[in-house]
């Protein structure tokens, strides 16, 4: 026996075993995690059946169910495992105060549900549940009943969606125009101010500019509140399964849905175009509801930028700790150093960031280019710039660490061949040595993508915020605004579930964030493997 | 009348007597007459508001460096503002109330919300950089929520109970140390649950509230919970049966119970609600405030004040309604909107 467990020992199958469990508890780690967060997160997006609860009292209670649980300590003799009770999604937040409730099973007579109502999403105050008594159009009514008034309310939403595209469209993109002009001459004017050394005239063809601006500015407000008017042209009024009326402008109303009566095919439909609607759209209601588009744009460009600025850095500080440094104590010291770096916590590089960036650089760049604009500072606060650069910094390590592996797995061979046929040592680093260490130094860029994507607490110190009002990217010269705050998934994540005062109703969307912030990282990721594979193929190719 | 002036701040003395005094005053007799019309309508709604109109000019950058218990308020504000004012960028940093001073002082803020008053300290700072003193507008009325886990059955808690509960110093003198459940006056199986504390981190205006109003300035116990945020606060006593913690009364949510409060033991309880909150019988109920740069005899930069109309406005305070908050009465308003 005990020979035999010996030589079970020796053969190193427990080993095997072993490795393989680490593996597998690892992967199903992950597993459970990812599980987790899409099970939270894609359910988001599935039209839910509306059930109508008739309670012990005679009340009713209208709303999506959302869970159920056992009461502690509730056993009776009647409910020897204890009662339970469900939670439902109510919504109506401005005629109940909160968007869930709890109900106890023993309290429900009887569930339904009912074909005919609908599921309001609404620009504020959340969903509204209930049914439609009447549409009217400036005090006539247009259509009376739940019926006639779901047949006439479905092509106003749609108008109404239409206008506020419309709406949007002025506001951001013609309007915005005009005042970043305005803002430019502005800028302009005040430069030509602080040089002291001016043409009145030159001033005052500037400020007949602005004039100009202005009244076309004017002249596009009016045409904004004409718009808002019509949105408000149509009401709706809703009733509650109770029977308490709301009675709301059509234009509140983003889409509306009869979940108990949409097909399977139908609420695949909806579930698509509900996932392309968050991934597209700005947010609404302080970002616990409508989409996350500038969130997924700002991770994305803050990567980009932060890739730029992390490569050329990492590689050259490891080409010369690699190649030209002598290897000795002072170089193991500096390696070392580059080592620790990488654990350092970030928040210290967010204060680094602050202080270094934002304040010292920033503020000095201010003083210097951008005088006109002050007191208002123009890089001396946080910026995707910034927030770049500081990740950047953060990631340095990993970068140096993988191009050094990358350099020291180049063959001697081919150092030595290139040189013996007379390559400089320049020479041969550029078209020999860099080639073949790329795919460490991709590898390096791909550790650091993934890294500086999840990243928040430095962010938050330069340059994240919770609503940015312009995208880092626009048509207007010179299109990258490298000072502008921007939205972060990350930050998004943290801001939506620790400090939206309505946190029930703004998990899912946590939810939903983290599941697309995971996908961000797999793009990022994958796109960084397939850049690295093309690589090795094409040096491969070009070595033979 | 001086019951009502529980919602002030004891710290008036040392700084700024008289804008706070005043502003108090007013508050005091405004939400005194908002009673008196709005009990009947059983509603937050002060008739008497007056809808925005818009001006022309406005236009250029507002930044809101603060309180990130306002941050969603000024979110919602910014929202309805730029409704108004296409042209306006706005962009809100909400990490504390201590994060908007320093933000006025080096002028990278031009508002600075918070959810408590300024300090003397920082009052000082700020006054010795620009000669006077910042200016405080308050906006919103938070009553301040002690949660519990929607199963916990207890009743009501005394300010000298939550302060055994919180402190270790017990100013306010209770007897023990709350840190079972039956010490609140619980019995079953809840005699033995340990109270669970959350609270927030000290960068919070609210935890800076909380400090000074139910443990009058002593020390919270180690063991409570520092939180990054206010619904963390209550997601947290969600997920605890034991738990204990507070936030503003917005963060409310289906799986916690906001408890009555009392002032001293044996007195009244009183909901966290807008009625109690106005006249004074809920002890915790506090201002929430904007801090703006006013140099004293000039008027504020257009947006700003622009800003803090719309604010003072029907929409603004409806959405002061919205994100669960209360509305201040329109005869404080006029006053605020006059020391413009």
């Amino acid at each position: 026996m005990r020979a035999r467990i010996k030589k079970f020992l020796d053969s190193g199958t427990l080993f095997v075993w072993f490795c393989g469990t680490a593996v597998a508890a690892s992967l199903l780690l992950v597993g459970g995690v990812l599980l987790l967060i899409m099970v939270n997160g894609l359910g988001f997006f599935w039209p839910h059946a509306l059930v109508d609860l008739t309670l012990t009292d005679g009340t009713h209670v209208l709303g999506e169910l959302k869970g159920e649980e056992v009461i502690p300590y509730s056993e009776t003799p009647a409910f020897p495992e204890g009662k339970t009770r469900v939670r439902l999604k109510v919504g109506n937040r401005d005629l109940y105060g909160l968007d869930f409730r709890w109900v106890d099973t023993d309290q429900i007579v009887s569930a339904e549900s009912p074909k005919d109502v609908a599921a309001f999403e609404r620009r504020e105050w959340g969903n509204f549940y209930g049914r439609i008594r009447e549409v009217s159009r400036g005090g006539d009514v247009v259509a009376s009943g739940n019926q006639e008034g779901w047949k006439a309310l479905q092509p106003l939403i749609e108008q109404a969606n239409d206008l506020h595209e419309e709406i949007e469209h002025l506001q951001r993109d013609v309007i915005g125009d005009i005042n970043y002009d305005i803002e430019e001459t502005r800028l302009k004017i005040r430069e030509l101010e602080l040089s002291g050394q001016h043409e009145p005239q030159e001033v005052a063809e500037l400020q007949t500019a602005t004039k100009q601006l202005e009244t076309q500015y004017e002249k596009h407000v009016a045409t904004l509140r004409k718009l808002s008017r019509q949105l408000d042209e149509y009401a709706v009024i809703l009733v509650e399964t109770n029977g308490r009326e709301k009675q709301l402008a059509v234009g509140q109303i983003v889409k509306a849905l009869r979940p108990n009566d949409m097909g399977f095919v139908e609420k695949i439909l909806r579930y698509f175009m509900n996932f392309w609607s968050v991934l597209s759209e700005e947010p609404r209601e302080a970002n616990t509801e409508g989409g996350i588009f500038p969130a997924i744009f700002g991770t994305v460009m803050m990567v980009l930028i932060m890739s730029v600025a992390v490569v050329p850095f990492g590689v050259l500080a490891a080409f010369y700790l690699r190649e030209y440094a002598r290897q000795g104590l002072i170089v193991r010291v500096i390696r070392i150093a580059v080592n620790n770096l990488a654990g350092v916590p970030s928040i210290v590089f967010g204060v680094f960031g602050l202080g270094f960036f934002v304040y010292a650089v920033g503020g000095t760049l201010d003083t210097l280019f951008y005088p006109e604009a002050l007191p208002t500072p123009t890089f001396g606060t946080g910026g995707i710039l910034w927030a770049s650069f500081t990740l950047a910094l953060l990631t340095v390590p990993v970068v140096i660490v993988s191009t050094e592996e990358g350099l020291s797995a180049v063959p001697r061979e081919y150092r030595e061949g290139s040189l013996a046929l007379g390559a400089t040592k320049f020479e041969s680093m550029l078209r020999v040595i860099l080639p073949c260490a790329l795919p460490g130094i991709l590898t390096g860029l791909i550790l650091a993508v993934a890294r500086a994507t999840g990243e928040v607490a430095p962010l938050m110190l330069t340059g994240v915020v919770k609503l940015a009002p312009a995208l880092p990217l626009d048509h207007h010269f010179p299109f990258l605004h490298f000072e502008r705050k921007f939205m972060h998934l990350g930050f998004h994540i943290f801001d939506v579930g620790f400090q939206s005062p309505n946190v029930e109703a703004a998990k899912p969307m946590v939810y939903v964030t983290t599941l697309i912030l995971v996908m961000v990282v797999i793009v990022l990721n994958l796109s960084a493997v397939a850049l690295r594979n093309y690589m090795q193929k094409k040096f491969k190719a070009s070595a033979v | 009348m001086m019951r009502r002036f529980v919602l002030a701040h004891d710290t008036s003395r040392f700084f700024s007597k008289r804008i706070v005094s005043v502003s108090f005053l007013f508050l005091a007799i405004g939400i005194g007459s908002a009673i008196q019309s709005g009990a009947a309508s059983d509603s937050m709604v002060d008739p008497a508001w007056k809808s925005y109109s818009q001006v022309s000019g406005v236009s250029g950058n507002l930044n809101s460096i603060g309180s990130d218990t306002l941050n969603n308020l000024m979110t919602l504000w910014a929202e309805g503002f730029r409704k108004e004012y296409p042209n306006v960028k706005i962009q809100i940093e909400g990490k504390g109330s201590s994060t908007a001073p320093p933000a006025l002082i080096e002028g990278t803020a031009q508002v600075g919300p918070m959810s408590r008053q300024m300090k003397a300290k920082e009052m000082d700072k700020f006054e010795a950089k620009f000669g006077y003193k910042p200016t405080s507008f308050p906006v919103a009325v938070d009553a301040l929520a002690v949660y519990v886990n929607k199963d916990n059955p207890v009743k009501c808690l005394s300010m000298e109970e939550v302060d055994a509960a919180f402190s270790k110093t017990r100013r306010r003198g209770h007897s023990v140390n709350i840190d079972t459940w039956g010490k609140a006056g619980l019995d079953g199986n809840w005699k033995s649950t340990r109270v669970s504390l959350y609270g927030r981190n000290s960068a919070s205006g609210t935890y800076g509230f909380f400090k000074k109003k139910v443990l009058k300035k002593g020390d919270y116990k180690d063991e409570v919970k520092e939180q990054p945020g206010s619904a963390s606060v209550v997601q947290g006593v969600t997920e605890d049966r034991g738990g204990l913690g507070y936030s503003g009364i917005g963060y409310r949510t289906s799986g916690v119970r906001a408890i009555p409060l009392s002032a001293k033991s044996g007195a009244g309880c009183y909901d966290p609600t807008f009625a109690n909150a106005s006249v004074g019988k809920y002890p915790l109920a506090r201002f929430l405030y904007l801090y703006v740069n006013k140099a004293p005899g000039k008027p504020l930069p257009p947006l700003v004040s622009e800003f803090l109309k719309y604010v003072y406005s029907t929409a603004g305070q409806n959405i002061v309604i919205k994100d669960g908050y209360f509305p201040l009465p329109q005869t404080l308003i006029t006053k605020k909107l006059g020391e413009m």
